[in-house]
């Protein structure tokens, strides 16, 4: 096959030569930035960023969006640890479980939006709602313990390589795969573009709709499982920042919110902009009130960029 | 002879792919009725727009009583008196009539509040004035296109316009109407208005204008007093050559009966629609703008559910056809709107090209690229589609291309029926021909094809068969040899031959 990653369209090309700037420029202001201590730090940090990112670009392709996903991020952490308690031989159920019970909220975000056609924004919002407020019932307080092994999963290493790196890296390969190669990966791009052309093309595009929000559970239920190995217990409030989180790297890659236009590897640009901002004004010592202001602006130009392009 | 109210010198605009005018000559005088006529493309709605101020020209100016407006914002164009009144409405369906005529500009008491006893009064002379008797209380979305029309004219009115440009009023209102909308242009032509009234109807033209200005291709043939010219001379500088030229020559390829339509029926837009399609034949349907004749297409294709009747493909009943279905037995269909659901813009014309043939080219869950590129050059070297490249996105495209691309994704389904709707609007004269071209090569190879156009010419020119729909029914079937616009457009108006042969009988509503 002859598949090349740097064959890429020009926002995507643009949007990592601002990512190289960044990182050249944040290495001349730090010296601790390219420290393998900061690096592997940074890294770390990206992993649930990233994960939930790629979820949210499939939504965002399909012109929807996915707001539940913090609080499927928060649930997936407080379940996992909630049910395991400790317990080794519980791991590989209870995971399961929590993948699938994710993929079934996804599935009914999809099927509401669908069926209603209520717009994505607000059903995933209301869904958002309903699974914080049945998380809040089952626990308020940060639960649940896991064993040692578990801990592999957000600080093992293979080789010298941070096992949460591969991780996200087979997930968005595998994001990249599906969108670039796959006749779904297709029915993604026709129905985001124009809902109507792909239906009458003969794509079943409510189909295509429900599996991209599955796939967002998907990615947020792995987010919440990583989390909660990496802090060793479940918080039911760890995932609400992701809510918004997630869905700027893929805007700052490009990707259109009307749909139809961008891809994951557009969003890992995204994410390691997003990342090494956050990383490189904690290392300026800039208040975290400050880094909000930055960011919120940040994003501002960056959407305002493409669409003056755009005309 | 009096000072001309507007003059427009010399204007130009280009579109990508497209010279829309190429240095136009325009004017009118105080309290005529000016027609702009041409064919579809000829560019009669750009240069109204540039008049209107929504366009900018490239090259040339505009005299507004001798002053140099060139070129106003449409806020500009709209202080200096001149309105236009669109095909699509520019109305807010969930505002009521009066709401409407003085959106923007509403009476205002101290200041900042909503003077509403003085809106509505203001709305009920303007309508009065019209005599159009509409409830200035109901929401515009509840009105007819007419009355619609009637609360654009209020709403120019309003404005205080010396200047109102109809583009096509008679695209959306006919019969007894479109007479009461002359009614209203004469009145208004007393009263000291210009009227720039848009279309392609000819007969229109000589019922109501005093002079007549033809565009041909983006360029101006000339400005006559209609009452120097006749009617084919009109039609012969509109079209610039007899109209038999333009269209390739009836071949049909084996004709065998590929499509039944039984009794078919839905809501209260079809009733007891029946007809047949041949393959090897072109179909025309042809029928006002909401006649039905989309909704027809869209039934044979399964992009809506019918109530009632029978759809045979190939002798068999097809039950529940959705796009899918239809597709997998070999039904292609062009939609009437590019824009809305005709192309996926943001994708590559190559994304474009094999959205309806993924399934033919996939292995497992993958789209064989390979073969995909290869049938999306073949695609683009065979209809001549004008691109940089395969991977350009269509939005980019002129609209002839984007309409070839559009084609070309339905013939690679290898359709046995292939429908469609409009195939030529808003393209040029050279992507037409062939598109023409292509259509009866389709016919000869055996495939039928259903054509609906609001067109007559191209109607009478390409059709093998000609149906007419009004109001959701078959009103007739003509050959071409039998048709003449005329004929069409009386049955198209719900006016039976039979019963137009028998004049003195009062028509029975």
């Amino acid at each position: 096959m002859r598949y090349s990653f740097f064959k890429q369209d020009r926002t995507t090309i643009i949007v990592y030569l601002v990512l190289v700037g960044l990182i050249a420029a944040t290495s001349l202001l730090s010296d601790i930035f390219l420290t393998s201590r900061n690096i592997q730090n940074l890294l770390r940090q990206v992993v649930p960023l990233g994960l939930v990112s790629v979820g949210q670009t499939f939504a965002i392709l399909t012109a929807g969006i996915d707001l539940s996903i913090g609080s499927v991020v928060s649930m997936a952490s407080c379940l996992t640890t909630g049910m395991i308690l400790g317990r080794e031989p519980l791991i590989f159920p209870v995971v399961a479980l929590v993948i699938v019970l994710a993929l079934f909220i996804g599935f009914c975000n999809g099927f509401i939006i669908t069926r209603t056609r209520v717009h994505p924004l607000i059903v995933t919002l209301g869904m958002m709602s309903v699974v914080q407020g049945g998380l809040l019932l089952y626990t308020k307080s940060p639960t649940g313990s896991v064993p040692p092994v578990f801990d592999f999963l957000a600080w093992g290493n293979v080789w010298i390589i941070p096992f949460p790196i591969l991780l996200f890296a087979a997930v968005a390969t595998a994001g990249i795969f599906v969108l670039r190669r796959t006749t779904f990966g297709r029915y993604v791009y026709a129905t985001g573009g124009n809902e109507e052309v792909a239906r009458l093309s003969g794509i079943k595009t409510e189909r295509v709709k429900i599996i991209t929000y599955m796939i967002c559970s998907f990615t947020a239920s792995l987010t919440g499982i990583f989390l909660a190995s990496r802090m060793g217990m479940g918080d039911p409030l760890v995932g609400e920042r992701y809510m918004l989180d997630s869905i700027l790297p893929v805007l700052i890659g490009g990707t259109s919110l009307s749909g139809g236009k961008g891809g994951v590897s557009a969003t890992i640009a995204g994410v390691f902009i997003f990342a090494i901002l956050s990383n490189a004004l904690n290392l300026l010592d800039v208040s975290a009130y400050w880094q909000w202001i930055v960011k919120g602006l940040i994003i501002i130009v960056a959407v305002a960029f493409y669409m003056s392009k755009k005309n | 002879m009096a000072e001309n109210i507007v003059e427009m010198q010399k204007v130009s605009k280009a579109f990508p792919g497209v010279l829309a005018l190429d240095k136009v000559d325009f004017s009118c005088l105080p309290g005529e009725v000016h027609a702009v006529v041409g064919e579809n493309g000829a560019g009669k709605s750009t240069l109204m727009k540039i008049l209107a101020g929504v366009y900018r020209p490239d090259g040339g100016k505009i005299l507004l009583k001798g002053e140099d407006i060139s070129f106003p914002s449409p806020k500009h164009a709209q202080n200096c008196g001149i309105s236009i009144i669109y095909q699509e409405f520019n109305l807010i369906p969930e505002l009521t009539v009066a709401e409407n005529i003085f959106l923007g500009r509403e009476p205002t008491k101290r200041g900042r509040l909503i003077d509403t006893p003085v809106l509505k009064q203001r709305s009920k002379e303007l309508l009065a004035d019209l005599e159009a008797n509409i409830d200035i209380q109901s929401r515009v979305k509840d009105l007819g296109v007419a009355h619609q029309q009637m609360v654009e004219i209020a709403k120019a009115l309003s404005l205080k316009a010396d200047i109102i440009v109809m583009d096509e009023p008679s695209a959306v209102v006919s019969g007894r109407e479109l007479q009461s909308l002359f009614r209203i242009i004469r009145s208004l032509k007393e009263s000291g208005k210009t009227i720039i009234y848009i279309s392609h109807r000819i007969e229109e033209i000589f019922q109501i204008a005093d002079r007549a200005t033809v565009l041909k291709d983006g360029q101006l043939v000339g400005t006559y007093y209609t009452k120097d010219v006749d009617k084919p001379q009109i039609v012969n500088m509109m079209v610039g050559r007899s109209l038999t030229e333009t269209f390739p020559p009836r071949e049909v390829g084996d004709q065998k009966e590929i499509l039944v339509l039984n009794d078919v029926c839905q809501g209260n837009l079809l009733k007891n629609v029946a007809f047949k399609v041949n393959s090897g034949e072109i179909l025309g349907l042809a029928g006002l703008v909401g006649s039905g004749r989309s909704e027809i297409a869209r039934a044979i294709f399964g992009a809506c559910e019918i109530d009632g009747g029978k759809v045979l493909l190939n002798g068999r009943p097809v039950k529940k056809t959705t796009p899918k279905s239809s597709i997998a037995s070999g039904i292609g269909f062009v939609t009437e709107n590019r824009a809305k659901d005709g192309l996926a813009y943001n994708l590559s014309v190559r994304k474009n090209l094999t959205l309806t043939i993924l399934d033919r080219i996939k292995k497992w869950f993958f789209v064989k690229e390979a073969k995909e590129k290869e049938i999306s050059k073949n695609c683009v070297n065979e209809y001549g589609i004008v691109t940089t490249g395969i991977e350009q996105e269509i939005q980019y495209l002129s609209g002839g291309n984007q309409q070839k691309v559009i084609l070309a994704k339905w013939i690679n389904i290898n359709p046995s029926l292939l429908i469609l709707d409009e195939p030529t609007r808003g393209i040029d004269v050279g992507a037409k021909a062939e598109i023409y071209q292509l259509m009866r090569l389709l016919a000869k190879q055996g495939t039928a094809i259903v054509m609906i156009s609001s067109e007559l010419p191209e109607i009478i020119g390409m059709s093998d068969r000609i149906i007419v729909i009004h109001d959701g029914k078959v009103m007739g079937e003509l050959s071409p040899s039998e048709a003449t616009e005329e004929r069409i457009l009386m049955l198209a108006t719900g006016q039976n031959i039979e019963q137009d042969q028998k004049k003195e009988k009062p028509l029975a509503l």
